[in-house]
């Protein structure tokens, strides 16, 4: 297995504890660059910006946070950080106007701190997803529980009114779900629509049906709203099943959805998703549940994440364990091994504006030992071991090159000798003087 | 801390493997064409290649069993070679010592395989040893091409001790295995030591001269220049600095012919032998064209003392255009790259930081050879951590030879008829004598 070292990397203060979905990577301020936001479990909000050590701006919330993200939940073109609480707090913080509030007046306000609209929703979340999952183009919002609850809310508010507090979030649909849920995703079905995902343990999964959207589709004969609480689990979600080596049918499960395959008529075939569990094992799949790779580690596997490192357009599949072993996993199911030097409190994968001003493929570590480690520019030429002749062979004119001069390209010692004479006669001519 | 340079180092790590325990300065060498030997002070002796399966090359650590290293065995050093023609076959070199409680043993065990056809297969020589006792604490082990007036040569192993000696061991034809010589005989340069060497080298030069170089424990630098022919003392130099010498490396330069120079001759450049002297607390220095001027014309390499002591250089000419560059490797944890500027009227030859390159751990030893079998070389570096192995950016490099390629191509396409039957014959001999380099001094 090919494994790499990367060195790049700027270490960022934090002091406190976090819940590992408490961390998310995204474009705060609409600065079209990155940011990083952390919440920890006393209630305060981080964002860091590029290399800075200190956060660039802080945030109180109420409660433990339990997930932060960032994303367009008001449908305003435009992205807002989100917090919410373990006792069931949801914040929405508007980070570009503070910013602008922030350059044009020096002294600092209290009420800056505080939120810019506050809402009681549910308590024991646990994760938290800001996405389009019916296909309206408008964003929901969906919040898994401790409980084995998800709940899926959407932002609503009058016509009239320009700020958030004419708005609140409107409860839409509670799906129960047998085991606990540790991710929510979506990914796009067959017919390029999103569906909505939930890992399930033992490398299962679910996919949660959005029931208001099928209302109208739904005969009359059938009144989906109607269903009873106790007929509606089987109604309203699927579960899957992998098949394979699996040891415990207890073992948590993370899924990641939306995996980019790297060109748009790939992508209409329906998007790609990757399953990993804490007893290490991996797996890739389509949205028709065909089986593209499955990776078994000894290592124990708690974050799933998606990751570009190689420029090409299609997304890598990115797994940490808890002693900061790190897999980057491509399509063909080449695997790139990372070490980090110590154990990993939670773990974020994505586009991060650090340094040079402008984004790069960046993982990040929460250590045990306050602070936290970006690396950053984590690119990669290729994924596979790759030796010069290979990419020359890949070139058009090379063969012709190699008739003309008379080399046969399939005697590889006589193409590295000509390569190396080419390369590096100059230098090793003076040295055999 | 150092300024930050423009430029960013132009490889790209293509694996990394960990050892289970750390090296030294000592701890890595080429063995063979395509494959490298690394050992880590627990007595591991890990070889590292890249195994071609099915059109697909991927990185292989291997540990390789060398016999008669106990298992309470710390290794010192290890080197390797291949014999000099018209001998045939692979000799590895490892120092260690034994340290059974009472009294720590030092040995020196060579490996060499005499059986017609296994004189390259690593794990059958490393089953075949001479174990030499040694008298003194093992420093570095080296080795070098002898030229002898009838035209042979012979490779030697020098072994550099806590004893202030250099230790020469030659293998004896007639009895299959390598013994102590005293080095006077061949080396006399090496003679009366001011101190331990901690680093040596030697190279070859033409007229069946050499220049041979050591750096001492107590900051003395000594330079001689050698006719092979008795051999015999041309002119030798002593200098001192104030601290540990980690490495002194002989090197050439190209420089454009002056017109004043009487051997201006056809050749638009000359060549000039240069002195690298790294030290543990003083900047790194060249001392220029030593052939001529000893060591009193030195240029520094600025900032290279900001990176905590440089533990190990190299010159390789990673750009391709003919002129080595330089590379030190520090405690620090920091790859430098400088490269020379050629001197322009008012200013003399300088060398520029080009580049540098952080790692995990700090760096101990650093070679460049070609491990994927491609004819483009990849630079291999031992930290404490682990072997690293960083390639050249394949997309630019291909873009490199596909140009020199077609260059190549449009030349022999306007000469005449004939001359291209002239330049392959040079190029045999170029490439011949490329081959018998590659056996010689590093």
């Amino acid at each position: 297995m090919r494994s790499l070292s990367f060195v790049q990397r700027v270490c960022l203060d934090f002091t406190g504890t976090l819940f590992p979905h408490a961390i998310c990577l995204g474009d705060a301020d609409n600065d079209s660059l990155n940011e990083l936001v952390v919440g920890d479990t006393s209630g305060k909000l981080y964002i860091y910006k590029n290399d800075e050590s200190k956060p660039w701006m802080t945030r109180t919330c109420v409660g433990m946070l339990t997930c932060v993200g960032v994303g367009d939940i008001c449908n305003k073109g435009k992205n807002l950080v989100v917090a919410v609480g373990a006792e069931g707090w949801f914040h929405l913080f508007d980070i570009a106007a503070a910013a602008a509030k922030a350059d044009s007046s020096s002294q600092t306000d209290v009420d800056e701190q505080k939120p810019c609209f506050t809402q009681h929703i549910p308590a024991n979340t646990k994760v938290m997803l800001i996405s389009d999952i019916d296909g309206d183009g408008r964003s929901e919002l969906v919040v898994g529980y401790t409980d084995r609850v998800v709940r899926a809310f959407r932002w609503e508010e009058s016509t009239d009114s320009s700020d958030l507090s004419g708005g609140q979030l409107v409860f839409l649909k509670k799906w129960l779900l047998e085991g606990q849920v540790d991710s929510l995703s979506v990914n796009p079905g067959p017919e390029g629509l999103p569906e909505l995902m939930v890992s399930q343990p033992g490398c299962g999964y679910a996919n949660l049906l959005c029931s208001w959207t099928q209302e109208g589709a739904a005969g009359p004969g059938e009144d989906a709203s109607a269903a009873s609480s106790s007929e509606g689990p089987s109604r309203d979600l699927i579960l899957h099943l992998t098949t394979g080596r699996i040891h415990n049918k207890n073992v948590s499960t993370h899924l990641i959805g939306s995996i980019s395959r790297g060109s748009k008529e790939d992508d209409s075939k329906g998007g790609l998703f990757a399953l990993c569990t804490l007893d290490g094992t991996l797996k890739l799949m389509d949205s028709s549940e065909q089986l593209l790779w499955s990776v078994q580690v000894d290592h124990q596997l708690f974050a799933l994440q998606k990751l570009d490192v190689t420029g090409d357009g299609r997304e890598e599949v990115v797994a940490c364990a808890w002693d900061g072993q790190t897999y980057i996993i491509d399509h063909n199911r080449m695997v790139v091994r990372f070490q980090f030097d110590e154990n990993v409190n939670a773990f974020c994968a994505g586009q991060y504006a650090c340094k040079e001003g402008r984004n790069s493929p960046c993982l990040v570590y929460v250590s045990f030992s306050h602070k936290i480690y970006v690396y950053w520019r984590v690119e990669l030429e290729r994924m596979e071991p790759t030796s010069l002749q290979r990419v020359l062979e890949e070139r058009p004119e090379y063969t012709d090159l190699l008739h003309k001069l008379g080399v046969d390209p399939s005697d590889t010692d006589a193409v590295r000798r000509l390569i190396g004479d080419v390369l590096y006669r100059d230098s090793e001519k003076d040295k055999a003087d | 801390m150092l300024p930050d340079t423009r430029r960013s180092c132009p490889f790209a790590e293509d694996s990394f493997s960990r050892f289970p325990s750390q090296s030294n300065m000592y701890g890595l060498c080429q063995a063979g064409e395509q494959e490298l030997l690394a050992a880590t002070l627990k007595g591991k002796v890990v070889c590292f290649r890249y195994q071609d399966l099915q059109h697909k090359i991927r990185p292989v650590a291997k540990e390789v069993q060398f016999t008669y290293i106990p298992v309470d065995a710390e290794i010192v050093s290890i080197d390797s070679f291949n014999k000099s023609s018209p001998n045939r076959g692979l000799v590895v070199g490892i120092t260690f010592i034994k340290d059974s409680g009472d009294k720590a043993t030092p040995f020196l065990n060579i490996y060499c395989d005499y059986e017609p056809g296994s004189e390259f297969n690593l794990e059958s020589i490393a089953q075949s040893c001479l174990n030499l006792e040694l008298q003194f604490t093992p420093f570095q082990l080296y080795h070098t091409e002898l030229q002898f007036e009838e035209g042979q040569r012979e490779t030697v192993f020098l072994l550099s001790g806590h004893d202030q000696r250099i230790h020469l061991y030659k293998e004896n034809a007639s009895l299959h295995q390598f013994e102590e010589q005293p080095v006077e005989k061949f080396f006399p340069e090496l003679s009366e030591l001011p101190s331990n060497v901690l680093w040596m080298d030697v190279l070859s030069i033409d007229n069946c001269r050499r220049l041979t170089t050591f750096g001492c424990q107590n900051g003395c630098v000594g330079l001689a220049l050698v006719n092979q022919r008795g051999p015999e003392i041309v002119s030798s130099w002593r200098l001192q600095q104030d601290s540990p010498i980690s490495t002194v490396l002989l090197f050439p330069l190209k420089l454009p012919a002056h017109n004043s120079s009487k051997a201006g001759l056809q050749a638009d450049e000359v060549t000039e032998y240069n002195l690298l002297v790294t030290s543990t607390i003083e900047m790194a220095v060249v001392y220029r064209n030593v052939e001529q001027n000893g060591m009193s014309k030195p240029v520094c390499l600025t900032d290279s003392d900001q990176c905590d002591a440089v533990l190990c250089a190299l010159l390789i000419d990673l750009d391709f255009d003919g002129q080595q560059e330089v590379l030190l490797g520090t405690y620090g944890q920091d790859l430098l790259c400088y490269k020379f500027q050629q001197p322009n009227g008012t200013t003399e030859g300088q060398f520029q930081l080009m580049w540098r390159r952080s790692f995990k751990s700090p760096l101990l030893s650093v070679i460049y050879l070609d491990l994927t079998g491609d004819g483009l070389k990849e630079l291999a570096i031992l930290t404490i951590k682990g072997l690293h192995i960083l390639q050249h950016s394949l997309t630019s490099t291909a873009d490199l030879v596909l140009q020199r390629l077609a260059n190549t191509v449009a030349k022999l396409s306007t000469v005449p008829r004939d001359q291209p039957i002239t330049d392959q014959d040079a190029e045999q001999k170029e490439s011949s004598l490329k081959n018998g380099q590659n056996t010689s001094v590093s």
